[in-house]
Parts: C-alpha cells; structure tokens; sequence
C-alpha cells in the first residue's frame, strides 16, 4: 500500500474515533461520505490534516471531485 | 488562557476590544496593514498580545497571519473577531469602481478567508471555537453615498448566517455584531449638524463607545453564548428600533 494511502486511512481512523464510532476496514474502493461514519466536515478536517502532513494542495487551483480512497490517493501523487 | 485573533487592531474598535479582552484574560493575536504607537505601546506592556501585519483582503498574506499567530501562541485557537474594515464614501453612480473592489475585497472577502484560515485550525483542533464578524446597522439599513460598505456589512451578516449553519455541529459559533454610529476615528469625518442629527435620533441621545461594544463581543466568545449563533446582535443605542 502506498504510503499516502496509509496516511489517509491512519487520519480517517482518528478522525472516526474521535466522533465514537467504529470504522469500518478501509479498503481502496471505500467511498468516503457513503461507506463511512463521516460527513463533510470530517472530509474536510481531512484534507486540512493532509495537507499540513504531505505539503501538497492539489485543490488549489480549484476543487477535483473524488470519492473513494483510490481516488483522493491519485490526487495526492499526481500533485 | 484562550487564544484570540482580533484584525484591524490598529485603532477604534480594534484597538479598544484588544485592550478589553487582554484585561479579561485572554491571549490576542491581531494584525492591521501597520504598526500604530498604541500598538508598539501595548506589546511593550503585555506579553499576552502580539501584532503581526497582514493586509486581510489578500489570502496569501491571511494564511500567513493565522500560521504565525497559532505558532507564536502555541495554544489552541478558540475565536477569531473579523474587524478590519474601511470605508469610503460617494453616491454610486460616481464612486470609483476601484474604490468599490478595494473595499469590498478588505471588509467582506478578507472576512472570509481569515474565517476559512481560521476553521481550518477549529476542525483540526475538534474543541468548538467562535467567529464574531462585525457588522454594522448600515449592512441591514442602508445609508446614502455608502452603498458599497453597506454592501460588505450585509455580507458579513450573510457569512456568519450561513457558516453558523456549516460549522455547528462541531460547536463553531457564528455570530454578528453590528454597532451603530461609534464616537472613534471612522465616524469622525462626520459634520456636526450630521452627528447632531444622529445624537438626536437615538434614543440612548449619544453616540456609541467602544466600551458599549466590547462587553457584548467577550459575551459571545463565552461559554455561555455555547447556544447562540447565526444571530446579529445590534449595539446602536436604539437608533434602528
């Protein structure tokens, strides 16, 4: 697994834990705001995270749709 | 010790509520285009403020500002007062169309990316917050030869309505205040028979302070306004009742 993917899933668990719920296995396919406990404002909350770890914005020029792991890791090694 | 950010603290209202949150116990970052000896004065005296500079209609320099101040305070960030603000005054049909975007772009586009800085360090720190964007009466009343100030005041009360909706859930407050005529530096362009002509519409029969404003922005950053947000609370001695 590539380490951004290992990043995101590592903050998707905290992020998961710290509202009380059980997170789900996370695997590639995993659609963000539909197969997890989570809602817009923890996405965001994960961007943000992600962004101050990697140093990478790859939204900055405008907003790219995504919803799966496999997605939003594309984002990340192509910015 | 909660940790503030304040903008446009160079004089008036920005100046006098960093004093007032200072004496109550709170630790404040604030920012303004340039030092004032008030402010040299203040830092000289009080470890708990720092100015930094930072133009808030320019985003770079925003997302520069809220990194320093978070680092310098090394302390959770808990509110942020969008103050800064100017104001410039002519009927539209020959205002300037640079005059219109340089305001705009200071008091409601600067408002908002330091709230977007700012809610970026909120989510990340899941313990709630307070953003207080301050308005004014003329945003809801509207007032001759200031149609674009008037304009980015009504913005202002339009973003805390709609971020109070986004952020609520995680216990972010999002409120307006909106002051009426103040006896500071902005209202004293004013001719005498206009500020006569104000003094006399008001019930109160003054202008207002900076001491009538602050008392109700600390009540807002506290605990016990936890419920209250998306509101505009208005401080103009009763001259819009």
């Amino acid at each position: 697994m590539s380490d951004i993917k290992t990043l995101i899933i590592a903050e998707l668990e905290k992020i998961i834990a710290a509202k009380g719920e059980a997170c789900p296995d996370i695997v590639g396919e995993t659609r963000f705001l539909q197969d997890l406990p989570m809602d817009s404002l923890d996405l965001a909350t994960l961007l943000v995270t992600l962004e101050l770890e990697t140093g990478k914005d790859p939204f900055r020029d405008g907003f790219k749709g995504f919803q799966t792991l496999n997605e939003l890791s594309a984002l990340y090694q192509a910015a | 010790m909660k940790f503030i950010i304040v903008t446009g603290v160079s004089r008036g209202l920005g100046l006098g509520l960093t004093k007032a949150l200072l004496s109550s116990g709170y630790k404040v970052a604030g920012c303004s285009r340039s030092r004032s000896d008030a402010l040299n004065e203040l830092e000289m005296s009080n470890d708990n403020f720092k100015w930094f500079p930072c133009e808030v209609g320019d985003a770079t320099q925003t997302q520069t500002f809220v990194s320093d101040a978070c680092q310098w305070a090394q302390a959770p960030l808990w509110g942020l007062i969008n103050n800064a603000g100017i104001a410039k005054e002519g009927v539209l049909a020959t205002f300037p169309n640079v005059d219109s975007d340089e305001l705009l772009q200071i008091n409601l586009n600067g408002a908002l990316y330091m709230a977007r800085e700012a809610l970026r360090m909120m989510l990340r720190q899941n313990s709630g917050g307070r953003i207080i964007n301050i308005s004014s009466i003329i945003g809801s009343r509207g007032y001759t030869g200031l149609a674009a100030y008037s304009a980015s005041k009504a913005g202002l009360d339009g973003l805390s309505r709609a971020l109070a909706r986004e952020n609520g859930r995680r216990g972010i407050t999002v409120n307006s205040v909106a002051p009426g005529y103040l006896d500071t530096e902005m209202s004293s362009t004013l001719s005498d028979s206009k500020r006569a002509q104000i003094i006399n519409r008001t019930p109160l029969g003054r202008l207002g302070t900076v001491d009538d404003v602050a008392p109700a922005i600390e009540f807002l950053l506290s605990d016990g306004a936890a419920f209250i947000t998306g509101q505009t609370l208005t401080i103009d001695g009763g001259i819009t009742n």
